[in-house]
């Protein structure tokens, strides 16, 4: 495979020697790159070991499955310009949503530099196959989440239109990795050092939420009845949208019109994204590079902070509610400190803070719209029970992160079971991160709706609460922050969150109908979920989480 | 009088998808002894002492400590072991107090006395100002003065090292080795497992050196030294490993950069 992809390098020679660097390093940077991509999965989980490279097409297979959810809304559309402006905006919005959590791993990773920074090897060669190994990789993201609108153009508008989308969606990776070296360039020049990163964090985090609102509140202002023959009317700012360059020169060559406007769209699409790959390649990588070294340095120079010993109120309080056992308070204090300051905890957690947000407003954008109705009614079950999505990205986030290599310390500890430790540490995620977000979604929903819901507020708590319990518990014993990404993402996490989709929607019906029968019914289920509470962190967990399946994830060297 | 036994090691074996690392360790370790675990690189000295401290469960043979079974009875052995794993990770985004507050707690100690334990122990090595700054930027040497004191922190009966000396200063060096007999007076045994010869012939009560899974030699220095006339612990290594062809190996050295 990494052959394979090498090759396809081989007629850019000249490219590559034109922009300044040595081929033949080019293409051993890029070796090593998907040499170490290829083994990443593995190295952190042994249970992963006998299936390399798996965890790739399982990843695949979600990025075609998302694409095909977007391919049935589509499959309607008469218009090629309108169809194929959809699919690959959809192809740009996807790739910013995903790449922006893996740009740290990619975009930012250096782990090599170790290899390639002693070697006499030119820094545009470093900087060109970094570039590279980014494309290939939104390549990959961009053909996967493509491949089911690409049959329904085959079917649709014929093999050469097909085609001809094939080439465009590669011109949209070039132009989408032009447009993340200028982002990230403009943030890298607003702070340096650890700032840098808390920013570049927070802006990845902002970009993620704002894709989603875009995406969600596009959706509801579209006229779902006319969608068929849906026409987007092109005026003189469609010429700045990258979609309409490639949907503009795919509709021309389909039906073969080379009218003005689409004679600018072929110009913008055929000149822009290699105009932009060159600018991106000549000039913004050496400045990113270069950047890039200062951010790694930056821990050395900055100015190092002192952490304070002293135990707010809050997490006092939170520790009495939650934690009594010696190993679940030493887990829960220690958690409590490192979910505040791991950056890629944040990062894949705070996301789902603000899609949730968007979910709840989304709905809602209507000229129908009025308070007093939303008020009569019984919507904010849907408020409430939306939060459990919150809860399904801390359980995997806690086990996000680099330092695989830490992990022996909870081994060689004197501690019977693991469980204490995992449930300490979830308990301190929900308290620190879930408890604060879901008071003050509590104090709306008590101000629209009157304190009467309140005994609702708290079943919807206490259901969210034990879904967080089972889901952390039944995913990978893994000890927190220890594994990468691709580890934990692909077949059985995505089945997992089918099902709490399904759960969540069972459950909130379950309340809803109970709310309808007689006043308070619903208020049986607190006894019920305080009972299975108790039975999973009781009983369940000491079986499921035994140190024979934690040692089968965990690595102690 | 004769000192009791610690560890009781019966024919060890540890295998790594079927290539047998440890190949039948045999041991009896008494209590108040510095045992320098010496061998080439692959000997399987790590493995040994992450069996020995309940990192690896996956072995075959007897071991037993403090008349404990080390299968059955992990959990109260590590309560009396302590461990310095060699370039061992640490959770950077903590501080070294967090860190060592974490392990105290997990083994029955009281927050406050951790804490003050946690001050004496980095005091010792210079590091009371660095107790609250996250080890994200400690230089390697400094991770392993953590990684020290927190083996520490309980004030273990027996102590296993593995490369203890690793990234630290000539005059951390030299205190970890006066620390070392210092222990070793006050009945503490200690298990360290070292590349460093010179280090390993200077405070060692007692010399046991493998090499491909194997224990080949066995005894205080000057025993070993009686048995095979080397005049120091290096030679006998080289000679032990059977690798005394170190000058031709040089040579051919050299001879590669020519060609």
């Amino acid at each position: 495979m990494i052959r394979f992809i090498l090759s396809l390098f081989i007629p850019f020679k000249w490219f590559i020697e034109k922009m300044g660097a040595d081929y033949q390093q080019f293409i051993r940077i890029l070796n090593l790159k998907l040499t170490l991509d290829d083994r990443r999965v593995s190295k952190f989980s042994r249970r992963k070991e006998n299936g390399q490279g798996k965890m790739m097409v399982r990843q695949s297979i979600f990025q075609i499955f998302i694409g095909a959810l977007f391919g049935m809304f589509i499959i309607l559309i008469k218009s090629p310009f309108t169809f194929y402006y959809m699919a690959h905006t959809l192809v740009m919005v996807m790739m910013a949503m995903m790449i922006i959590s893996e740009f740290t791993t990619i975009l930012f990773d250096t782990s090599e530099n170790a290899i390639i920074q002693p070697l006499p090897i030119k820094g545009n060669t470093v900087s060109l196959a970094r570039n590279a190994h980014v494309f290939i990789y939104l390549s990959l993201m961009a053909f996967n989440l493509s491949v089911i609108t690409l049959i329904i153009a085959f079917f649709r508008f014929g093999i050469f239109s097909g085609l001809i989308f094939i080439f465009t969606i590669f011109l949209n990776v070039l132009f989408t990795l032009f447009f993340a070296n200028i982002l990230y360039l403009c943030i890298m020049r607003l702070a340096s050092g650890e700032r840098l990163k808390n920013l570049l964090m927070y802006f990845q985090i902002a970009i993620a939420v704002f894709f989603m609102a875009a995406y969600q509140i596009g959706l509801k202002m579209i006229d779902r009845s006319v969608i068929t023959d849906m026409v987007l009317p092109v005026n003189w700012y469609t010429y700045l949208f990258p979609p309409a360059f490639f949907s503009g020169l795919t509709e021309a060559l389909t039906l073969f019109i080379f009218d003005p406007p689409h004679l600018k769209f072929i110009a913008e699409a055929l000149i822009v994204p290699p105009v932009a790959i060159y600018i991106t390649g000549k000039y913004l990588t050496p400045v990113f590079n270069r950047k890039l070294m200062e951010l790694e340095q930056g821990d050395r120079v900055s100015k190092i902070k002192t952490e304070s010993v002293r135990e707010s109120l809050w997490y006092r309080l939170m520790a009495a509610i939650f934690v009594s056992k010696q190993d679940e308070k030493a887990a829960f204090k220690l958690m409590w400190k490192m979910t505040g300051r791991e950056r890629q905890f944040k990062q894949t957690l705070l996301p789902s803070v603000g899609y949730v947000i968007i979910m709840i407003i989304a709905p809602n954008i209507s000229h129908k719209f009025s308070l007093s109705d939303l008020a009569s009614g019984d919507k904010y079950i849907f408020v409430l029970y939306i939060f459990m999505f919150i809860s399904a990205g801390l359980s995997s986030s806690l086990l996000i992160g680099n330092n695989s290599s830490a992990s022996w310390i909870f081994k060689a500890l004197p501690s019977s079971s693991p469980a204490g430790f995992f449930k300490g540490c979830i308990k301190a995620a929900f308290a620190r991160f879930f408890i604060p977000l879901y008071l003050i979604i509590a104090m709306v929903v008590c101000t629209f709706w009157g304190i009467r819901v309140l005994p609702d507020v708290l079943i919807a708590l206490l259901c969210i609460y034990l879904f967080s319990l089972l889901l952390y518990y039944f995913q990978q014993p893994g000890f927190p922050f220890t594994l990468e990404k691709t580890a934990i993402q692909g077949g059985s996490n995505t089945t997992k969150i089918f099902g709490l989709i399904i759960l969540t929607v069972i459950v909130a019906f379950l309340h809803k109908f109970l709310l309808h029968w007689f006043d308070f019914a619903s208020i049986i289920l607190i006894p019920l979920y305080i009972g299975a509470i108790y039975y999973v962190n009781r009983i369940m967990v000491y079986r499921k989480i035994s140190w024979q399946e934690v040692d089968q994830v965990n690595n102690y060297s | 009088m004769t000192q009791p036994t610690i560890v009781e090691i019966r024919n060890l074996q540890k295998s790594y998808d079927q290539k047998l690392v440890l190949q039948g360790i045999d041991l009896q370790i008494t209590a108040g002894q510095i045992i320098g675990y010496i061998g080439p690189n692959g000997a399987g000295k790590s493995t040994t002492v992450k069996i020995l401290c309940g990192l690896i469960t996956d072995f075959q043979g007897e071991v037993t400590i403090f008349g404990k079974d080390l299968r059955r009875q992990t959990v109260e052995i590590k309560q009396q072991v302590g461990y310095i794993p060699e370039n061992a990770a640490l959770y950077e985004s903590l501080t070294p107090l967090e860190f060592m507050e974490f392990v105290g707690e997990m083994r029955g100690l009281g927050t406050d006395q951790t804490r003050r334990k946690a001050e004496a122990l980095m005091g010792i090595f210079e590091m009371k100002p660095h107790l609250n700054q996250r080890i994200a930027t400690f230089s390697k040497g400094m991770r392993q003065k953590v990684l020290i004191c927190s083996a520490l922190l309980h004030n273990p009966d027996l102590i296993f090292m593995d490369e203890p000396l690793s990234g630290l200063d000539a005059n951390s060096v030299i205190m970890v080795k006066e620390m070392l007999i210092h222990l070793a007076r006050e009945g503490k045994t200690i298990f360290y497992s070292s590349h460093l010869m010179d280090v390993v012939e200077k405070i060692s009560d007692r010399i046991i050196l493998i090499d491909q899974g194997r224990v080949i030699a066995d005894g205080s220095f000057d025993e070993l030294n009686k048995l095979s006339q080397d005049e120091n612990l290096e030679k006998m290594f080289t000679r032990l490993t059977g690798n005394t062809d170190h000058s031709q190996k040089a040579e051919a050295f050299i001879h590669a950069f020519e060609k």
